[in-house]
C-alpha cells in the first residue's frame, strides 16, 4: 500500500466525522439552550439560506486546509523518505548477508582448512542468530588456529550465547585467549562481563578499562563499554560501603530514566 | 509503514482536536447547532485516530521495529512479549500518548452518556476537552514524538528499565491516568459553568458520577503503585513520600474534597464556588503531577533544561490551563454564585450541620494537600535557583500529614450522622456515643492482643473501629428513616469502610512489623516473629533477558511446613542492572517477605527477612474504596435517570 493512500484514508476519516454531522444537522438548531434568555435565542435563529452558504464555506475550507496541513506537518515532523531507504537497505542487507554466507559456505566446502573463513562464517551466523551453526563453525576455526586469541574468544561468545551464560567452557576459552593475547578485544569484554556477573567489580573494571583504551573513541561499542564501566564503578563504591545508603534509599519507581 | 501511518493519524487527530475545541466553544456561544454537531463528531474521529496512533506504537514494540527510536530505546529482542506491550507506555513519549488516548476515550464517554444534557453545555465541555487534547497532541508531536525514526535501525534495542519489567507496569499507569484524565471532565464542566454562568444542583448531579469514577480509578492506580513498590523494591516499604508518589496523592486529596463538596452543592445548592474551585484544582494538580513525574524534573531539576523546548512548552501549558482557569474563575465566580440563588435561601446552614462537617473536612484535606505540595516543591525550587539541596522526607510528612488526617477521619464518622442545615448537638452525641465508646475501648485494649501496646496500633485500630461503627450506624439510621438504602449510600459505606480497613492496616503494620538481615549458608536456620526460615541454597536460573540467582527457603511455623519461598537476585544483561525479586507469602493476618541480598564469601548469602502484619489490609481497603466509588456513581446515575 502506498503511504500517501493511507494518509488520504486517515484524512477522510476525519473529514467524514466533521462533515456528516454538519450536513445532517437540521437547519433550525434544535437546542435546549440552558441559560440564554428565551428572547435572545429567538433573535439568533439563523436564516436557512445563510446557513447553507455557511456550511458550504466550512466544507470547502476543511477540504482545502486539512489535507494541506496534514501533508505539511508530516513532511516537517515525519520521515517520509524512510520507506524507500528501508526498502533499499533491506534488499541490500538481505542480499549481502545471504550471499556472503552462501559464498563462504561454498568456499569452505571446497577448502575446509581455512580458519579465517570459518571465523568469518561463525560471526555471520551469530549475526543471523543461527547459534548452533555458529558454535560449530567457530569450533572449527579455533581447532585450525589454536594460537589465535580472537578465534578462541569468538568461540567462547558463541557457546555462551547458546548456553545463556559464561560459566564453564566459555570462561576457560576466554582465559586461554587472554593468555595468548592480553589485548584481545572480545576476550577482554567477556572477561569483564564474567567478573561483573560474579560481582568482582574491581576485576571487571580492570578488563573493561583496558578494552576501552583499545577501542576507537565515540564508536558505539566504546560508548557501551563506557556506560558499563560507570555502572561497575558505582557497584564497586557500593560494595566498599560508600553506597550502602544509596541502595537503601527508595528509587523513583514510576519514572523512566532519560 | 505502520509507524508512519500512526504518526499521520496523530497529526490528523491534532487538527480534529483543534476543530473540536473551537467548534464546541464557538458553537455553544453562538447557539450554532451545526458546529456543535461537528464538535461531537470530531470526538469520535479523534478517538479513532489517536487509538490508531497508539496501536501503531504498540505494534512497533510487538514486532521489534527498532527503526522507531522509542522502541530501540525502551525494548529489546529478549524482552518478554507482555513487557514489549507495556513498554509502549514505559517511556515519556508513550505515556503521553496513553494519556491522550484515554483523554479521547473519556471525551467520547461524556458525549455518549450526556444525551439528556443541554446541547450547549455538552458542546462547551467537549470544546474544553478538545483544547486540552490539542495541547497534549501538540506537546507529543512537537517535543516528545514517539514516532521518531532511526535509519539504519540498530540490531537490537537497549531494553526496558528492569524496574518497569513487571505486571505492575501493565496496570499502574493506565489506571492512574484514567483518574487524572477523568478529572478533566469535572474541569471542563466547571469551565462550562463559569462561561455560561449556570451552576446549580442539576449541574452538580451531572458532574458527580464522572468525578466519582475518576476518583475510583485514581485510588486503584495509587494502590497498585504502592503494592508494586512493596513487592518490587525489595525491602517491603509501601509508601515513601517520594515526589512521584506525592504527585499522585495531591490530585487524590483534591479529588476527595471535590467528591464531597459536590454532594453539598447537589443537595443544598451550597459551596458552589468552592466546588468549582476544587474542580479546577483537581485537574490542575493532575497536570502538575504528571509533568513533575514525566518531565525529568524529579531526577534532576536541571534535566528540565536539557530539553528547553519541552520545559518551555510545559510551563506555558501549565500557565494557560491553571492561570487561564483561575482568571476565568476570578471574573465569573460571582456570576456563578448569584445564579440560581433566591428562593429557598440555599447555602444557608448552621455550625452543627452536615455542611459544616464536610466543609471542615474539605479545608483540612486542602491544608494536608498544601503541606504535601510544599514538601514536594520546596526542594525543587531551592535546587532550581541553586540555593542548595535539601531533602524533605518521611519525617516531615509523617509529622505534618498524619495529625491533619486524624481529624478528617474523625469527621468522616460524624458527618453521615448529621442532618443538612442544622442538627441538635444533643442528637449527635446520642447517636455517636456508642461508636465512640467502642472505638476508645478498641484503641485502649486491642493492641495488647498483638503483644505490646503501641500508639500506632492504638490509633489505627481506634480510628478504624470509629469509622466503621459510625458509618454503619449512620447507614442503619438512614435505612430505618427512609425504609431503603440507596446504591450511592451503600457506595459511601463501602468507601468509608475501605478507608477504615486501610487505616487499620497502616496502624498495625507500622507498629508490629519486624525485620532481620541474616547471613545464611545452605541448611542454615533463622527465626523471626514465630516463623522459622530454612535456607536450602541458591542456584542460577537463566531467563531471556536476565539471569537470576534464586534462593530457596522453607518457611515453617511451629514445626509445620507453610511455604517454599523463592527470592531472586536478577542481573539484566542489556542494561546491566541488578534487581531484587522478593518472595512473599501473602496472608490475611500479614505477609512474610524474603529478599535475597548479596552473596557473601564461603557460599553464604545475606538474606533479608520481614514480617509485615496486616499489610495487605491497606490495599484491600483501597479496593473497597474503588468499589464504593463505582457503586456511588452508578447509584447517582440511576437516580438521575429516574428524575429525568
Amino acid at each position: 500500500m502506498n503511504l500517501w493512500l493511507g494518509v488520504g484514508a486517515l484524512i477522510s476519516v476525519a473529514l467524514i466525522f466533521l462533515l456528516v454531522p454538519l450536513w445532517r444537522n437540521r437547519l433550525a438548531p434544535r437546542i435546549a439552550v440552558s441559560s440564554v434568555a428565551a428572547g435572545e435565542e429567538a433573535g439568533s435563529m439563523p436564516d436557512p439560506g445563510l446557513a447553507r452558504a455557511g456550511r458550504r464555506w466550512m466544507t470547502l475550507a476543511l477540504l482545502g486546509v486539512m489535507p494541506a496541513l496534514t501533508a505539511g506537518l508530516y513532511l516537517y515532523l515525519g520521515a517520509p523518505t524512510i520507506l524507500q531507504e528501508q526498502a533499499l537497505t533491506q534488499a541490500h542487507a538481505a542480499y549481502d548477508t545471504d550471499a556472503m554466507v552462501k559464498a563462504l559456505e561454498g568456499k569452505l566446502k571446497a577448502k575446509p582448512d581455512d580458519a579465517e573463513g570459518w571465523y568469518a562464517l561463525g560471526r555471520a551466523y551469530i549475526a543471523l542468530q543461527r547459534l548452533d551453526e555458529a558454535e560449530l563453525a567457530l569450533a572449527k576455526a579455533a581447532r585450525l588456529a589454536p594460537k589465535e586469541a580472537r578465534m578462541l574468544s569468538q568461540q567462547a561468545e558463541a557457546i555462551a550465547l547458546k548456553a545463556g551464560g559464561l560459566d564453564g567452557r566459555p570462561m576457560a576459552l576466554v582465559a586461554q585467549a587472554l593468555e595468548l593475547d592480553y589485548e584481545d578485544e572480545k576476550a577482554l569484554e567477556l572477561a569483564g562481563l564474567a567478573a561483573y556477573q560474579q560481582k568482582k567489580w574491581a576485576e571487571s573494571l580492570h578488563f573493561w578499562r583496558r578494552l576501552m583504551k583499545k577501542l576507537p573513541k565515540n564508536s558505539e561499542f566504546y560508548e557501551e563499554i563506557a556506560r558499563a564501566v560507570k555502572i561497575a564503578e558505582g557497584k564497586a563504591m557500593e560494595a566498599s560501603g560508600l553506597g550502602e545508603r544509596a541502595r537503601l534509599a527508595p528509587p523513583e519507581k514510576s519514572q523512566t530514566p532519560h | 509503514m505502520i509507524p508512519e501511518l500512526g504518526h499521520v493519524a496523530l497529526i490528523v487527530a491534532l487538527q480534529l482536536a483543534l476543530a473540536q475545541g473551537i467548534l464546541g466553544l464557538a458553537g455553544a456561544s453562538r447557539a450554532h447547532g451545526g458546529w456543535m454537531a461537528m464538535a461531537r463528531g470530531a470526538v469520535v474521529g479523534q478517538l479513532l485516530l489517536v487509538l490508531a496512533g497508539f496501536l501503531a506504537l504498540i505494534w512497533s514494540f510487538l514486532v521489534n521495529d527498532f527503526s522507531v527510536m522509542n522502541v530501540a530505546d525502551h525494548s529489546s529482542r529478549q524482552l518478554p512479549i507482555e513487557y514489549r506491550f507495556s513498554a509502549a507506555w514505559g517511556s515519556h513519549e508513550g505515556s503521553f500518548l496513553l494519556w491522550t488516548t484515554l483523554m479521547a476515550g473519556w471525551t467520547l464517554a461524556v458525549v455518549l452518556f450526556s444525551r439528556r444534557l443541554p446541547a450547549d453545555l455538552v458542546a462547551r465541555v467537549v470544546g474544553v476537552m478538545g483544547l486540552l487534547s490539542f495541547c497534549f497532541l501538540a506537546y507529543l508531536l512537537f517535543t516528545s514524538n514517539p514516532f521518531m525514526r532511526l535509519h539504519p535501525p540498530p540490531a537490537n534495542g537497549r531494553d526496558l528499565n528492569p524496574l518497569l519489567q513487571d505486571p505492575g507496569m501493565i496496570f499502574h499507569p493506565p489506571l492512574l491516568y484514567m483518574g487524572y484524565v477523568g478529572f478533566s471532565v469535572a474541569f471542563a464542566f466547571a469551565i462550562a459553568a463559569l462561561i455560561s454562568g449556570r451552576l446549580d444542583a442539576v449541574w452538580a448531579r451531572w458532574v458527580r458520577p464522572w468525578t466519582l469514577v475518576a476518583w475510583s480509578f485514581l485510588t486503584l492506580g495509587i494502590m497498585i503503585g504502592s503494592w508494586w513498590a512493596y513487592y518490587e523494591l525489595g525491602w517491603g516499604g509501601w509508601w515513601f513520600w517520594d515526589p512521584s508518589e506525592n504527585a499522585s496523592l495531591m490530585p487524590w486529596l483534591a479529588g476527595t474534597a471535590l467528591v464531597h463538596s459536590l454532594v453539598v452543592t447537589e443537595r443544598r445548592g451550597a459551596l458552589k464556588v468552592w466546588t468549582v474551585f476544587l474542580s479546577l484544582g483537581a485537574f490542575s494538580l493532575s497536570l502538575v503531577g504528571t509533568f513533575l513525574v514525566r518531565s525529568g524534573v524529579l531526577s534532576s531539576v536541571h534535566a528540565f533544561a536539557q530539553d528547553p523546548l519541552r520545559g518551555l512548552f510545559i510551563l506555558i501549558f501549565l500557565a494557560i490551563v491553571i492561570g487561564g482557569s483561575l482568571a476565568l474563575f476570578a471574573r465569573r465566580a460571582s456570576v456563578v454564585k448569584a445564579a440560581g440563588e433566591g428562593g429557598a435561601t440555599p447555602g444557608d446552614f448552621q455550625p452543627v450541620s452536615r455542611e459544616t462537617a464536610i466543609l471542615t473536612g474539605n479545608v483540612l484535606l486542602l491544608v494536608a494537600l498544601a503541606t504535601v505540595l510544599l514538601g514536594t516543591l520546596y526542594p525543587l525550587v531551592l535546587d532550581a535557583f541553586d540555593l542548595g539541596k535539601v531533602s524533605v522526607g518521611p519525617p516531615y510528612f509523617n509529622a505534618v500529614f498524619v495529625p491533619l488526617m486524624v481529624p478528617v477521619l474523625l469527621l468522616l464518622g460524624v458527618a453521615p450522622r448529621l442532618r443538612w442545615r442544622e442538627t441538635r448537638m444533643a442528637d449527635v452525641v446520642r447517636a455517636l456515643r456508642w461508636p465512640a465508646l467502642a472505638a476508645l475501648l478498641v484503641a485502649g485494649l486491642l493492641p495488647f492482643a498483638f503483644g505490646a501496646f503501641k500508639w500506632q496500633a492504638s490509633l489505627g485500630l481506634g480510628l478504624g473501629a470509629w469509622m466503621i461503627l459510625a458509618t454503619l450506624g449512620g447507614l442503619v439510621a438512614r435505612a430505618r428513616e427512609a425504609g431503603f438504602l440507596s446504591l450511592s449510600a451503600i457506595g459511601m459505606g463501602f468507601a468509608h469502610a475501605g478507608l477504615a480497613v486501610g487505616v487499620v492496616g497502616i496502624g498495625l503494620v507500622s507498629a508490629y512489623q519486624s525485620e532481620s538481615t541474616v547471613s545464611m549458608r545452605q541448611g542454615d536456620r533463622a527465626s523471626l516473629g514465630g516463623y522459622e526460615f530454612i535456607f536450602e541454597g541458591a542456584t542460577e536460573v537463566p531467563a531471556s533477558n536476565y539471569s537470576a540467582m534464586r534462593g530457596t527457603l522453607q518457611l515453617r511455623r511451629d514445626g509445620k511446613a507453610m511455604a517454599t519461598l523463592l527470592p531472586e537476585k536478577r542481573m539484566y544483561r542489556t542494561t546491566r542492572t541488578t534487581m531484587t525479586e522478593a518472595a512473599i507469602r501473602y496472608g490475611f493476618l500479614g505477609d512474610v517477605y524474603v529478599a535475597l541480598g548479596e552473596p557473601l564469601p564461603g557460599g553464604a548469602w545475606s538474606v533479608q527477612l520481614y514480617i509485615k502484619p496486616f499489610v495487605g489490609w491497606l490495599w484491600a481497603g483501597a479496593l473497597f474504596m474503588f468499589v464504593g466509588g463505582w457503586l456511588a456513581a452508578l447509584g447517582l446515575r440511576r437516580q438521575g435517570e429516574m428524575k429525568a
